[in-house]
């Protein structure tokens, strides 16, 4: 057939075309016109031809109507041409894109069919020929060439590499290396998965070098997604490299219509495939998730950045434009090119003083002598953009400058004043009839006065009508104006004292400190804590506040609880023994402290609402305020309240009602904190009345015993204790005992023995008294 | 207004399509790009496009990534829904007017149906496109010609919401035929009017490509013995974002997004 030169390309095409339909019509035709296509195909035929037949070949080993099993004869025999195709078509990119596409497609399916059918050495070579050639011509081929190599590689991957099953059992995506055995006489696994590492961080390097080129870039994030769910050994060094990737590295060109695309491509594709990943991902140790979702809101901020900088400078140029052609701005240039100084230096070499009269709060803060800047509304702008321009020029004013205005306006003000004091003395003196007609509301604010010129005193007539026009459009309210004409009301500034707060009595005090501190617990409840396996351990170093989470919130909560009113509860303490004489009560501290003691009963519920969980928090606490009353102890008050023994005991003692035998928590609790007492750990004893829980008294007595040398004694003490009190715990407190305080029990079973006899004699002897 | 509407859409496609493509028909390579549009109901914007990517003589397909088809029904909260693959648009149209003819045509719905109806059977739905399936026996769709491999070479979606869909599901698929697809959103804002602005600007747009896509089958044969200039080698899947670029100077209210994605 190939030799059929008679037969025009258009013909011998159009023919080819009837019986492509024909497969497509009916999928048991594939094999026989696939097989019969083979020839016409072949490396000696003309360009068109062989075009043709690469992509109807690509198209019929991909095709979803056969099954992976039906393809089988299909692609074993068409290896050869393939291999010709590949090695014959240097040029031609068409050609060898679609022929890498079917040696894509046919890859998995023959390397199944080797599997089981290792005698069949020949396909196997083929197929090994076919993939050293498409790897050799992978570097330098042109584009769409490339982007065949890089589908190839990544089949060739999958195929190579170890799944985990998630995969759909279609076209081949679930053949792995999984199903090669290990002895197979063809394939060896290890070497295998060997090459698919390679291959895999040869797709990779195309985003290691962070390339501007999105073509290869999105091609190959576009087909990772599948590599991460399903072969979890490439999963790790796949989502590490594109989170090294950068795709918006290309900000930094010139914005060309092109730039702005592929930038915009490789953004939003990568952001898409991790998206994807977040979703669809089932990662098993959550190691990825976290580092994934920043760096996505990381792009989306950038990108945001970006493109939105871009959006702004072309609404500033346009603004600018707006105002340019603006009429009245114009006339405004105008008015200021008339005026001898036409580029008026933003501050004026001399303050000028104000003219006398009334004057309005803007007035007496203007500086400029530039009538379009004084007539300038600033309440225009809105506050933060106000704000944002004066940190900015404070930041770069020259202090001499700023020294020298506030310096005027000062002796304005100093001027002002001293005009308002004999203003209200005339005031006095003559009464509101008698004041001069610089008062009238109608012309004061309008600044048309005779004595105008001194303080502008470049004023021609033209600026003049301008600026009352402005004022005019920014006079405020009659009523306004007849407030200022009052003298005492006016911006004469007269001496101000702000009115004292209201007392507080210690009532109020000590509602709104209760108010203050539970609203300190508010964000608890909405703050999320870190998940435990990845708290880092800051220890001694932690910063109270390093970041606004659970943790930092309680470290914050605990020591506004010990140590915000150090130091001062002692003075109170002081006056009120000193005054009262009263025995140091515990309750009845009344100002600084009730702040504390709320706070600390608002911890206290806090922990026990939950307080499994939350025995971190109590250690906490408690080595707060064990550090705190050091602290007290060191300042040498004498009376100054100790608070760490009472809310340890306060502490332990709402545990104990709850507490169950599985509740490890309380051997960590008695462990950690900072310092242990007879009479805290004789409240253990009350779990010794109850089998359930002796065990674990007696499990943490022992630990207490063993990792804490010098709370030892007193555990044994307190083994001891219960030895001698619970007859049930006898057995185990003296195996413990034995252990530690060798012959204490015997001692004991004397001193019990000898107690009893002389408990029986003296009961005797009380009988026969009585 | 409607009518206007729909006659408008017609009467100015209806003679620029022989015009444009005429020339690419008398080709001898006649080589065309596949395309596939895709909106969110397959209703509006995505038929919109089917139908001037057909009138184009472009084999077209299109689909909606939704999960039903929503169309306005009397208020915002009672929309008229419909199962995608299973209702054909003539079934709505015939639902629609015997519920309220008036509404219906004059919020366009009927019109816009109509065309549909003439276009092809019924709203599918691109999640379950099983793609590279032969579409043999659609003979009747518009576009049709070309189309009987069942897969495309570029996908246009309407909407960022759509592309997502369609890039998300394209991942999940795994890319089983190993066969490169450029994916392409235009923002098309999803009323009647901008609807066919945007059909106007993917007919410029595939044009645009096609020409590109022409260029390297013609060439490539003819540069394995002069190779022209650099520019005139670059492949057609490298040129692509370049066409993009330039194609969104010439239609900038419709911001355009653009990967290579794999079937």
């Amino acid at each position: 057939m190939a030799s059929t030169p008679a037969v025009p390309i258009e013909e011998q095409l159009k023919q080819l075309n009837a019986a492509r339909k024909l497969a497509l019509e009916n999928s048991a035709y594939y094999d026989r016109i696939v097989k019969g296509v083979l020839p016409v195909i072949g490396p000696t035929s003309s360009i068109e031809l062989k075009r043709w037949g690469a992509e109807f070949l690509a198209e019929s080993l991909a095709t979803p109507v056969l099954s992976v099993r039906d393809k089988e004869s299909l692609t074993l025999s068409v290896l050869d041409t393939l291999k010709s195709l590949l090695e014959s078509e240097q040029d031609d990119a068409i050609v060898l894109k679609a022929s890498i596409a079917a040696a894509a497609s046919a890859y998995p399916v023959v390397l199944r069919w080797i599997i089981h059918n290792s005698y069949h050495t020949e396909a196997w070579e083929q197929t090994s020929a076919i993939k050293s050639r498409i790897l050799r011509i992978w570097d330098g081929a042109p584009a769409p060439v490339r982007l065949s190599c890089i589908k190839f590689a990544q089949r060739v991957v999958l195929a190579q590499t170890t799944s985990n099953g998630q995969e759909v059992k279609y076209g081949g995506l679930d053949i792995s290396l999984g199903m090669v055995p290990a002895n197979h006489p063809l394939l060896d696994p290890r070497l295998m998965e060997a090459e698919a590492t390679g291959l895999l961080d040869r797709m990779l390097g195309v985003l290691q070098d962070n390339s501007n080129d999105a073509l290869l870039v999105d091609a190959t994030l576009n087909c990772l997604s599948i590599l991460i769910r399903t072969r979890p050994s490439t999963s790790n060094r796949i989502i590490n490299c594109v989170l090294n990737f950068n795709p918006l590295k290309l900000a930094n060109s010139p914005m060309t219509p092109k730039n702005k695309v592929l930038m915009k491509s490789m953004e939003k594709t990568t952001r898409m495939l991790m998206i994807n990943i977040l979703k669809r991902h089932v990662d098993p140790n959550n190691q990825h998730s976290g580092r994934v979702q920043q760096y996505v809101e990381r792009l989306m901020r950038s990108r945001a950045e970006i493109f939105d900088e871009a959006g702004r400078k072309r609404q500033l140029a346009d603004q600018a434009a707006a105002q340019y052609g603006d009429l009245k701005r114009q006339k405004m240039q105008d008015a200021s090119a008339a005026a001898p100084e036409p580029a008026a230096p933003a501050q004026p070499a001399v303050i000028p003083p104000l003219t006398p009269g009334p004057q309005t709060l803007a007035a007496v803060f203007t500086l400029t002598n530039n009538p379009g800047l004084q007539a300038f509304d600033a309440t225009s702008i809105p506050a933060n953009l106000v704000a944002k321009i004066v940190a900015r020029t404070l930041n770069t004013l020259d202090q001499s400058v700023l020294d020298f205005a506030v310096n005027g306006i000062r002796s304005r003000l100093h001027t002002l004043q001293a005009a308002a004091v004999t203003a209200a003395a005339q005031y006095a003196a003559h009464g509101a009839a008698g004041l001069p007609g610089a008062f009238n509301p109608a012309t004061a604010p309008l600044g048309v006065e005779e004595d105008d010129d001194d303080y502008e005193p470049n004023l021609d007539a033209a600026e003049d009508t301008e600026q009352i026009l402005n004022k005019l459009d920014n006079a405020p309210p009659e009523t306004a104006l007849d407030e200022y004409a009052d003298p005492n009301a006016a911006l004469g500034l007269g001496p101000f004292t702000l009115a004292p707060p209201p007392l507080i009595d210690a009532d109020v005090a000590s509602k709104l400190s209760s108010a203050a501190a539970s609203r300190l617990f508010g964000p608890l409840s909405s703050l999320s804590s870190e998940g435990p396996s990845k708290k880092p351990k800051a220890g001694i170093n932690r910063l109270a506040a390093s970041s606004y989470d659970r943790d930092s919130w309680l470290t914050v909560a605990t020591r506004l609880a010990t140590r915000s009113t150090f130091g001062l509860e002692e003075e109170e303490q002081e006056e009120q023994t000193s005054a009262v004489k009263s025995e140091e009560g515990a309750v009845s501290h009344p100002l600084a402290s009730t702040f504390n003691q709320s706070f600390r009963e608002m911890l206290f519920t806090y922990i026990l609402e939950d307080w499994r969980p939350r025995i971190e928090v109590a250690v906490a606490w408690l080595s707060e305020e064990w550090y705190n009353d050091q602290l007290t102890k060191r300042t040498g008050l004498r009376n100054a309240p100790l608070h760490y023994e009472t809310w340890a005991l306060r502490l332990l003692d709402g545990f104990m009602t709850f507490i169950t035998a599985q509740d490890k928590v309380l051997t960590r609790f008695l462990a950690e904190i900072p310092e242990l007492s007879g009479e805290l750990l004789g409240r253990l004893k009350t779990l010794c009345g109850d089998p359930n829980t002796l065990g674990l008294a007696m499990t943490s007595l022992l630990y207490l015993v063993m990792m804490r040398p010098p709370a030892r004694e007193l555990a044994l003490d307190t083994v001891g204790g219960i030895w001698v009190e619970y007859e049930e715990a006898r057995p185990l407190a003296a195996k413990y005992l034995s252990k530690w305080r060798p012959g204490w029990v015997e001692q004991q079973m004397h001193l019990q023995a000898a107690k009893a006899v002389a408990g029986g004699g003296g009961n005797g002897a009380a009988g026969i008294a009585a | 207004m409607d009518t206007a509407n729909g006659n408008a859409t017609t009467a100015s496609a209806a003679p620029a399509a022989p015009a444009q493509p005429n020339g690419h028909r008398e080709d001898p390579g006649g080589f065309k790009l596949k395309f596939c549009t895709v909106c969110a109901s397959n209703q509006n914007r995505s038929m919109e496009g089917h139908l001037r990517l057909a009138l184009a003589n472009y084999p077209v397909i299109s689909f909606g990534t939704g999960s039903l088809v929503r169309l306005p029904g009397p208020t915002i909260t009672q929309p008229n829904v419909y199962k995608f693959n299973e209702t054909s648009y003539d079934s709505i149209y015939r639902e629609l007017e015997a519920k309220d003819p008036r509404l219906y045509r004059a919020n366009g719905l009927l019109n816009m149906l109509g065309r549909n109806r003439n276009i092809k059977w019924g709203p599918e739905r691109w999640q379950d496109w099983q793609v590279g399936m032969p579409r043999v026996k659609k003979e009747t769709d518009k576009g049709f010609e070309g189309m009987e491999g069942g897969v495309a070479d570029i996908v246009i979606t309407c909407e960022e919401r759509c592309w997502d869909a369609v890039i998300d599901d394209l991942l999940n698929r795994g890319s089983p035929l190993n066969r490169a697809v450029h994916v392409i959103n235009i923002d098309i804002k999803d009323n009647h009017e901008e609807a066919s602005v945007g059909g106007k600007a993917m007919v410029d747009l595939a044009d645009s490509l096609n020409q590109v896509a022409k260029e390297e089958r013609e060439k490539v044969g003819a540069t394995a013995f002069d190779s022209g200039s650099g520019a005139a080698r670059a492949s057609f899947d490298e040129r692509v974002p370049e066409v993009i670029g330039e194609w969104q100077e010439r239609w900038p209210n419709l911001p355009a997004t653009w990967t290579l994605a794999w079937f």
